[in-house]
């Protein structure tokens, strides 16, 4: 693996953990306020499902080296 | 049949707690149907084109709302910090310094004990 393509892998990595957070904190917080009466365990349950979900991810993009990420290029 | 004789009350009849909990289960369904939608649960390649999506359409979001409440924030400080350089810098700082380390040690333990023979002649 290049040192560019390794960049480029921590950089994808990194970005999903942010979005998983946060869509795991939003989910959570969603869920509290409606089904468990603002209580914290769920917003810290969703928020730790987000962040295992984003390393699983990492871990899967780090062990696949063979694997090239490609765009699909619509013919027009 | 008589009339029962009661008075009328002006008491608010509550929801029935079946459509409660049908819209509490509408509302938290469409939330991770939203999710799903967008790709916010998906791969990680999916996870950085949503967050480079957000990022594109976030500050004409916040210029339109600004404009429509007729408010003006102030310019964001141009901040010129690459954490990247940053930590490469560092790395390499420290690689070097480590690198450089055992013979450093070396020539000031000699100095030292120069320096010490010096005084006891």
């Amino acid at each position: 693996m290049s040192e560019g393509e390794l960049g480029r892998k921590w950089d994808r990595c990194l970005a999903d953990c942010a979005v998983k957070l946060g869509a795991g904190l939003g989910l959570g917080i969603v869920f509290s306020v409606l089904f468990f009466k603002r209580r914290t365990w769920p917003i810290v349950l969703g928020s730790g499902m987000g962040l295992g979900m984003a390393y699983s991810n990492c871990q899967q993009d780090f062990q696949a080296p063979y694997l090239l990420h490609g765009k699909c290029v619509k013919e027009q | 049949m008589g009339s029962s004789g009661g008075t009328w009350t002006n008491a608010r009849v509550p929801a029935p707690l079946f459509c409660r909990v049908l819209t509490k289960v509408g509302v938290a369904g469409g939330a991770v149907y939203v999710a799903y939608d967008q790709g916010l649960l998906g791969n990680g390649e999916k996870g950085s084109e949503v967050l480079s999506k957000a990022k594109a359409a976030i500050p004409p979001a916040v210029d339109e709302w600004m404009k429509y409440f007729g408010w003006e924030l102030p310019a964001p400080p141009k901040i010129e910090f690459s954490p990247s350089q940053a930590w490469n810098s560092g790395v390499q700082t420290t690689m070097s310094a480590l690198s450089v380390a055992p013979s450093r040690a070396q020539e000031y333990t000699q100095r030292g004990w120069q320096y010490v023979r010096d005084l006891t002649k």
